[in-house]
């Protein structure tokens, strides 16, 4: 078999794998509506399930557990993993306050003043080093098995985009679980999916650098944490500033949010592309 | 490093994965006391589980310290390519690494317990693993100070003269507040204007971090002590 049929062959037996936990949580939602400890059972083996599915696919296919990028690698790359703290949190900054600054309601921003952004942007930090190993259960099925085993079939950028989308559907039983309980309409949750579909691509390419750059996931561990917390971090700062619940935003300003991640996605597929074509002359030059 | 990491796992693992049963400790305690809990919250019973949890991992973060403070492998592990820098930095890693999974251990078994509580009807029982995490800063802070007192000395006399310095220094901190006692309103009042509501987020953070580079300096200070270290170690 050569070698990029063995990747197809694994790469297809992981993503069945993760969705088949994906479909088992969508089929669990009604059993988890009832009981917080199935809940939090279901959905802890569900955050786990790309780490599970990769660890599946290496055992069946008789790959081994080598190359899981579970080494730091802290030496030389302490810069890629200042980054992977800093930039998260200037990204999600941005996709916050820009779209309230450029609609006229600089008003709003009370809350962030010098000091309340100092110690909730140390916070982040400091919890990020100890609290961001849950997303290891992610992050070591995408980054570090699905995107090795797709990048030789479908290329840097095609990693980029159908690596995010998979990673962004695979959220999807989240985004339905407000639809299901009967909380939102099926126009929101379709806001949403596409909402993440497109965010996750964008941001999936800082993460596919972050890891190639260091050989390790733990600094995408560490962003991802940061992306996440970021949010709530961000949402708790604007709600400081009295802002009163009737008001919203303009509809336009929602396309401004994109901007950051967006910028962040192309930014990146060229460095990941420079990389790359350093790599084929370095190989040339070898040979 | 993939073999020191190896080395490491080898001789350590049952500490390292005691930190998961350390963890639980919250639990354990309660499923221990079963028949005397009243109420599922019990949140004093949950808290004295946690900081006995916190006390066992503490000291069994330290045992994996020992048995690496011989002659020999002080000065065959400095000839390797990694060299002794190497060595230590895993050694840090993977205390780290222990503390963190006792922390992941802690928040997994408190959600858990939270949810089991939700579902038995008391939906008011409030998750520990809020001072878990600042627990954790301690240990961090505290192995940063515990390791390089080992490495200088060996494990036995390391902790003995850690102990004879903290001694010394609250002596020096008696002292002090001793010959200031006059002065000690004042010193009170500027602490209590420091530590406001308004600057105690801002304090707080800002330890934590500093908890963070004090591991990374501890580590940079153990690299350059290690060899003074290895020439008073037994064979």
């Amino acid at each position: 078999m050569t070698a990029k049929k063995e990747c197809a062959k694994r790469l297809g037996i992981y993503l069945l794998i993760v969705f088949a936990f994906m479909l088992f949580y969508i089929l669990c939602a009604k059993l988890m509506h009832q009981s917080h400890t199935v809940y939090y059972i279901i959905y802890m083996i569900f955050s786990f399930s790309p780490a599970i599915a990769s660890l599946i696919t290496r055992a069946v296919t008789k790959e081994g557990f080598r190359d899981m990028k579970l080494h730091l690698h802290l030496t030389g790359n302490i810069r890629y993993y200042l980054l992977s703290f800093g930039l998260p949190l200037i990204c999600l900054s941005s996709m916050f306050l820009l779209p309230v600054i450029v609609s006229g309601h600089a008003d709003w921003l009370g809350g962030f003043t010098f000091g309340n952004v100092l110690s909730n942007a140390f916070l982040l930090i400091s919890f990020s080093a100890v609290q961001s190993i849950g997303l290891l259960g992610e992050e070591l099925g995408w980054r570090g098995y699905m995107n090795q085993k797709m990048e030789p079939l479908l290329g840097t950028v095609g990693t980029c985009l159908v690596g995010g989308i998979v990673w962004g559907l695979w959220h999807f039983p989240m985004d339905i679980s407000g639809y299901l309980d009967g909380n939102s309409t099926f126009s929101e949750v379709l806001v949403s999916t596409f909402g993440r579909l497109a965010m996750l691509t964008c941001f999936g390419t800082f993460l596919i650098w972050l890891t190639k750059k260091t050989d390790s996931v733990f600094p995408a561990v560490i962003a991802h944490f940061m992306y996440n917390q970021s949010q709530f971090t961000l949402t708790e700062l604007l709600y400081m500033g009295n802002i009163s619940e009737d008001i919203s935003l303009p509809l336009w300003t929602d396309i401004l949010r994109y901007i950051p991640t967006l910028i962040i996605a192309v930014i990146f597929i060229i460095l990941l592309l420079r990389d790359k074509k350093k790599d084929i002359k370095d190989n040339i030059a070898t040979i | 490093m993939t073999g020191l990491v190896y080395k490491e796992w080898k001789q350590n693992r049952w500490y390292i994965l005691s930190m998961i049963l350390c963890g639980a400790a919250p639990l354990l305690v309660l499923l221990f006391f079963h028949s005397q809990i009243s109420d599922i919250g019990e949140a004093p019973l949950r808290i004295g589980g946690l900081i006995a949890g916190f006390l066992t991992a503490g000291a069994l973060q330290m045992l994996v310290l020992r048995g690496d403070d011989r002659k020999l492998w002080g000065y065959w592990i400095t000839a390797t390519p990694d060299g002794y820098n190497g060595f230590l930095r895993v050694k840090y890693e993977m205390i780290f690494a222990m503390i963190v999974l006792f922390l992941f251990t802690l928040q997994c078994v408190d959600r858990g317990y939270c949810a089991f509580a939700a579902d038995m009807g008391n939906t008011e029982v409030a998750e520990i693993s809020g001072i878990a995490v600042l627990l954790c800063f301690v240990q961090i802070l505290l192995r940063a100070i515990d390791i390089p007192f080992v490495y200088r000395f060996g494990s036995k006399k390391g902790s003995f003269v850690k102990l004879i310095c903290m001694i010394v220094l609250t002596i020096i901190l008696l002292a002090l507040l001793f010959l200031n006692i006059d002065r000690l309103d004042t010193f009170f009042d500027s602490c209590k204007k420091v530590f406001s509501v308004q600057n105690s987020p801002l304090i707080l953070s800002v330890g934590l971090v500093l908890c963070l580079a004090l591991y990374y300096i501890s580590y940079r200070i153990t690299c350059r002590l290690y060899l003074k270290g290895v020439e008073q170690y037994d064979r």
